[in-house]
Formats: structure tokens, C-alpha cells, sequence
């Protein structure tokens, strides 16, 4: 057969922002689907939300209620959310309420009410809400499959896209037959994690869609159930070809010694102790890009935007101007209970806003504070997938990143990181002549040629400021207690290597 | 606390209204019954039979201290409403400040009409209330809570 032959699949929009793109696109037209997951995991939010997005008069949207929340209150909070349209009710939205013929018949009858009603309006979406309920009364298995076989049958025939909303327990996966006759099964948990929950969404089963696996993490806001993909939104989406320009920081110095300025699309690591000026050097690479026009996004975790701007401007660098003018957003994430999809959609939203080139996170450390214990574990894997996701679309990173002073090491990172980054500089503290001075030194740069010299720095009101030449003067300036060596070359300007890369 | 007077005043309308509609020698009490097997056939398929059956039970225990010639209205298993129309003689000979019997029922029938839409206010807010009315009098125009009921052209 070839694929003219085939049948298209029409998706519907399931209304929830990020879903779509988990599903494969949008829920497959007339399938018929269950929502599953224990009380208050957002079932009935979700199937709230496809019903708005989907039902018209002409083909409107059944939702049958049964035993369990009533459903005058269950109004009474869904019309909360932003997405709740009451002009929709009740021409294009429909409750019918079945309690009186599930309590007082058998399942024969309840098939024939909802059949009855399907009939009278011909709906594009039913939903029973909750169908654990009209099944809970005690059923022979060949009744309950029968039921269920019946009612799957009857609504494909009628052309509508079907919820079925339970309480389940994921250890009824095997045995129930509800499951078996699905072609969709959502299945929302919300689990504790310390002192933080987390809300995360499977789509265990699609029939005949390419779904995301995975678990993908999920908040309810007052807009609705909002899922975070975690492909990103990127799904499909062409990585952009390598490009060679090379950004500056504004420190032309530091632009020669890492070969010309950073690679466009690199993810660097700009790690250091305490006070050694990775923040300010954060500052002037995003302030230098939205001088030479590439919008920036700075994510912060540590202090508050106005105060980040403000330390800015103490550098002589105007943060407030470009904010005004949408060439600069300065994000605050700290929740503490946010997963890195959440906090990778929130870059990613602001990162299509204002078209950003330059992206800081500031600091690493903020960053794994806010996340929910649960996703801390995984923070290395998450923080792969999001450097790779916005890499891809040709954002430069600049991340900043707390090492512990060590006299004995020269650690990178503490969260074994550097082999996702593609540059890496690091800032210590040395100690020379009885004073506690600080010293830069590119550690690596994947693409291309660095300078291999140790260089001193120090932070003024203009930022950070590389001190004449490279320190020849002394040896084990790495280690923090560098001894003086009697040679001295005072004349030779930023060496560059011969083309070997550094490896970390 | 006494009925709201939003819905007081829609409930006159819609008494009214089914009064235009019925037949004018019907008693005030028949037009009381019409507006409330509306709503109980539209909130009934809505909150099914007992969820009406409850609110139903709410609004006339409400109505009853504001109305007393209610006394003898009760609201069936199904959510009917049963003995509208029955006044207590008592009151009608003792306290003529009451009324007839017939301005009993009338009042009486404002009032419960009232207290249903009145718990629908509370629980769903003006928009779906007036919604749910719309739904139960399709051939009747609503612009917005205090406007007149128009038919429909």
C-alpha cells in the first residue's frame, strides 16, 4: 500500500500547552483514551481542557459525570482557570449527570443512557468523569470487558474522541481489560520529594501516534494543566549549521586569549570560588552582546533582577535600558520546586520572545537550589539536554559555576560537567607577595586555538580588567601558592597553542 | 437573610413569563410549578436527580422562613415539588397583613424560584447561572440578569 492508500489521522489540539508536541502532535481523532492517576493529580483538569479546545455546537462535547465530585462544584472550580469559556455552556458543552442509573441499574442500562444521549447530540468528545466509578459495583469480568468492548465500538462508530477519567493504581495495568481495549492511556502522578511534589505525565500507551516517551513534568497553574516536553518543544526542529563568528566579551584581552572571542552556539563554563568575578563576567559577555545587537537572556537564581541590574550598572553597564526595550529579559527562577523542563521552557519562551544570541545562567549552584530534589539527582543529564536543546537552536551559553579553593586541585566544576561545555575558563584566587590576587587561565576551547597563558586580573568599576602579562614570574600559580621562579619574560604579549586541543 | 434581589427579580420574570405562557385561568401556583420543572429538568440533567433533589431541599428550607406560606410545599425523592398551594388557614384569618391565600402563593412561589437561582449564584456565579436559565427557556431572550425576558423573534 503505498501512502496515498493510507488514512490520514486527523489530531485534535488537547488544549494543554506542551501536550501537543508530547502526543506526537495532537490526539488522534476518534480514539478512544484513558486519563488514570489517584485523586487530585489534575484528570479532570486535563479533560476539562481538550473539551474547551475542542467542542463547537455543531459537534459539541458530552461530559458525563458519575459518582464521586459533584458537579456543581466541579464548575464551580473549573471555571477558575483562564481556559474555562462559559459561553461554551451548554450548547457546545454538555453535562449530563449518570449517578441515578449507575447506583440504581446495571451496566446494560448505563450503555443505554449514554447511548441515548450520543444519539441527541452527536458529539465530537465524551467524557466520562469518573469511569472508575460506574464500574466499581461488583461486575463478572465477561459483563465488565462486554461493557466496555460495547462502549469503545459505540464511540468510535459515532466518530467521537473519548476520555474515560479513573482512579487507577499502576499495579491494575495488567489485569484490567480497560486498558487493553485504549488506544491512548495518560497517566498523571504527583508524588512528594522532600518537601516539594512534583507532577509528572507518561503517555504510556498512543496507538498510532509518535508519541514522547518518558516522564515529563507537569504543573497546574490558573491557566490549566501546563506539560514540559522533554524534548523541549524542539522536537523536529533543525539543529543550525556551526557557525565560525566569534562573540566578544568586551574585555579584548580575554577576546585574545580565547582565539578571538567565543565560538557563536558554544556553551562555556566560566567556574571560580567566591568573589573571583564570574558574575561580572557574566554581565559584561551578555551587556557586550546587546552592544553589538544580540539580544541576551539572564537566568538568575541567586539575587533578584533589580539587584542583579543594579550591581550591573556599578560596572558601568546599563542593564535597565536594553530591559526596556526587549533586547534583555533577566529571569528569576527559584521555586525551589521547578523541574529543568519547567526552567528550560521559561528560557526557551523568553529566548523566541526577544530573539536572544546570548544566554546566562547564573549560577549553576542557583540553578540545582531551585529544582525539586527529585530532579537534583538527574541534574547533570538534565543540564545535557537543555545545554544541547539551546546550543542546537544557536544560543550561546555562558554558565557560571562555585568551585571550592583547593591548594591541592584545580577543579572545573563540582558537578563533573566539563565535557558538556565546549570552553571552559577558570578564575582563582593565588597567593603573590603577601596578597590574595586573582588569575584567569583558558582551560579549553573545543573549537579552536586559546591562549595557554595564566593571567592576572582584578575586578574595577569597569569590570573586569586583565593586568598586563601573561605571569612568568612565577611557577605553580595553579595551586594557589605559586613560588617565585627567577626567570622572567615580561615582553611576550597572549600566547596562543599550535593547534592543540585541550581535553578535560 | 433574605432572597437577592437580582434573583428575586429574575424569578419574577420567569413566573411571569411562564404565566404569558400558560393558560391565564391557571392558578399563580401552576406557573410556580412550570418554572421549577424547568429547572429541575435542566439542572436535573445536569447535577442528576439527587444533586437537584438537595439543592432543591436547600432553597425551600431557606424560602420557607422568608415565605410562610410555604409551610406545607415539600420536595419529593425525585426533587418534585409537592403541596404548593396548600396555606395554612390560620394565617390567612390571623394575619391579613399576609395576604390571600393566592398573594401567599405568589410570594411563596417568588421566593423558592429565587433561592434555587440564588444557591446557583453562589455556587457557579452570575455567568453560568444565567446560562443554565437560558438552556431551560430557549425560546426566551436573556441579555443579562436585570434585563427583561423577551421572546425570542
Amino acid at each position: 500500500m503505498n501512502t496515498e492508500d493510507r488514512v490520514a489521522i486527523n489530531k485534535l489540539p488537547t488544549g494543554v500547552p506542551g501536550l501537543d508536541e508530547i502526543v506526537g502532535g495532537g490526539l488522534p481523532e476518534f480514539s478512544f483514551n484513558i486519563i488514570a492517576g489517584a485523586p487530585g493529580s489534575g484528570k479532570t483538569t486535563l479533560a476539562h481542557q481538550f473539551v474547551f479546545a475542542n467542542a463547537t455546537p455543531e459537534r459539541p462535547a458530552l461530559y458525563f459525570t458519575v459518582l464521586g465530585e459533584s458537579s456543581i462544584k466541579m464548575l464551580r472550580y473549573q471555571q477558575q482557570y483562564t481556559f474555562f469559556d462559559s459561553a461554551k455552556l451548554p450548547n457546545s458543552i454538555r453535562f449530563i449527570n449518570l449517578s441515578q442509573v449507575v447506583l440504581e441499574k446495571d451496566l446494560g442500562a448505563v450503555l443505554e443512557q449514554i447511548t441515548k444521549e450520543i444519539e441527541k447530540s452527536n458529539p465530537a468528545v465524551v467524557v466520562v468523569d469518573s469511569f472508575r466509578t460506574m464500574v466499581r459495583k461488583p461486575q463478572s469480568d465477561l459483563d465488565l470487558q462486554s461493557f466496555i468492548q460495547r462502549l469503545a465500538l459505540f464511540l468510535a462508530s459515532w466518530q467521537a474522541t473519548t476520555f474515560l477519567i479513573g482512579e487507577y493504581a499502576e499495579d491494575e495495568l495488567r489485569d484490567n481489560p480497560i486498558f487493553t481495549v485504549a488506544d491512548g492511556l495518560f497517566w498523571l502522578r504527583q508524588t512528594p520529594e522532600r518537601n516539594s511534589i512534583v507532577r509528572k505525565l507518561q503517555i504510556i500507551k498512543l496507538r498510532g501516534q509518535d508519541s514522547v516517551p518518558g516522564l515529563h513534568t507537569f504543573r497546574i497553574t490558573d491557566a490549566g494543566v501546563q506539560a514540559f516536553s522533554r524534548t523541549f518543544g524542539l522536537t523536529g526542529h533543525l539543529k543550525d549549521p556551526p557557525s565560525h563568528r566569534r562573540l566578544s566579551f568586551g574585555i579584548p584581552e580575554l577576546d585574545k586569549m580565547l582565539g578571538g572571542g567565543v565560538r557563536e552556539g558554544d556553551s562555556v563554563l566560566v567556574a571560580g570560588s567566591s568573589g573571583t568575578g564570574k558574575s561580572v563576567l557574566a554581565t559584561q559577555f551578555i551587556a557586550e552582546g546587546i552592544r553589538q545587537g544580540e539580544p541576551g537572556i539572564v537566568a538568575v537564581f541567586e539575587e533578584r533582577p533589580q539587584a542583579y541590574a543594579e550591581r550591573a550598572t556599578t560596572l558601568g553597564l546599563d542593564l535597565e535600558t536594553p530591559q526596556k526595550d526587549g533586547k534583555l529579559e533577566i529571569l528569576y527562577l527559584r521555586p525551589l520546586d521547578l523541574s529543568v523542563d519547567e526552567t528550560m521552557h521559561s528560557i526557551l519562551e523568553a529566548v523566541q520572545r526577544i530573539g536572544a544570541k546570548r544566554l546566562v545562567i547564573d549560577s549553576l549552584a542557583g540553578f540545582e537550589m531551585a529544582l525539586s530534589p527529585g530532579f537534583r539527582a538527574d541534574f547533570r543529564e538534565s543540564l545535557y539536554r537543555m545545554i544541547f536543546a539551546l546550543t542546537g537552536i544557536g544560543v550561546t551559553i555562558l554558565s557560571t559555576v562555585e568551585v571550592d579553593e583547593s591548594f591541592t586541585e584545580f577543579p572545573f566544576s563540582t558537578y563533573s560537567i566539563s565535557f558538556l561545555t565546549d570552553d571552559i575558563i577558570r578564575l582563582r584566587y593565588v597567593s603573590i607577595d603577601g596578597q590574595l590576587r586573582k588569575i584567569m587561565v583558558v582551560i579549553k576551547m573545543r573549537g579552536g586555538n586559546h591562549a595557554k597563558d595564566i593571567r592576572e586580573y582584578e575586578i574595577t568599576s569597569r569590570g573586569v580588567v586583565i593586568l598586563g602579562k601573561r605571569l612568568t614570574d612565577y611557577q605553580g600559580l595553579i595551586s594557589g601558592i605559586p613560588v617565585r621562579s627567577d626567570r622572567s619574560d615580561p615582553s611576550e604579549g597572549p600566547s596562543q597553542d599550535t593547534g592543540i586541543e585541550h581535553k578535560t | 437573610m433574605t432572597t437577592p434581589p437580582k434573583m428575586r427579580d429574575l424569578a419574577h420574570r420567569l413566573l411571569a413569563y411562564e404565566a404569558v405562557e400558560g393558560k391565564t385561568s391557571e392558578l399563580e401556583e401552576a406557573a410556580t410549578l412550570r418554572v421549577y420543572e424547568k429547572l429541575r429538568q435542566s439542572l436535573g440533567e445536569f447535577v442528576g436527580a439527587t444533586g437537584f433533589q438537595s439543592l432543591a431541599f436547600r432553597a425551600l428550607t431557606q424560602a420557607k422562613s422568608e415565605a410562610p406560606g410555604l409551610w406545607a410545599v415539600q420536595i419529593a425523592a425525585d426533587g418534585s415539588l409537592q403541596g404548593l398551594g396548600e396555606f395554612e388557614p390560620q394565617l390567612v384569618e390571623f394575619e391579613p397583613q399576609l395576604g390571600s391565600g393566592k398573594d401567599q402563593a405568589s410570594e411563596g412561589g417568588v421566593v423558592l424560584i429565587a433561592r434555587l437561582l440564588g444557591l446557583l449564584l453562589i455556587f457557579l456565579g452570575g455567568t453560568l447561572t444565567l446560562r443554565l436559565v437560558q438552556s431551560a427557556w430557549p425560546g426566551a431572550a436573556f441579555d443579562d440578569c436585570n434585563s427583561e425576558i423577551r421572546r425570542k423573534a
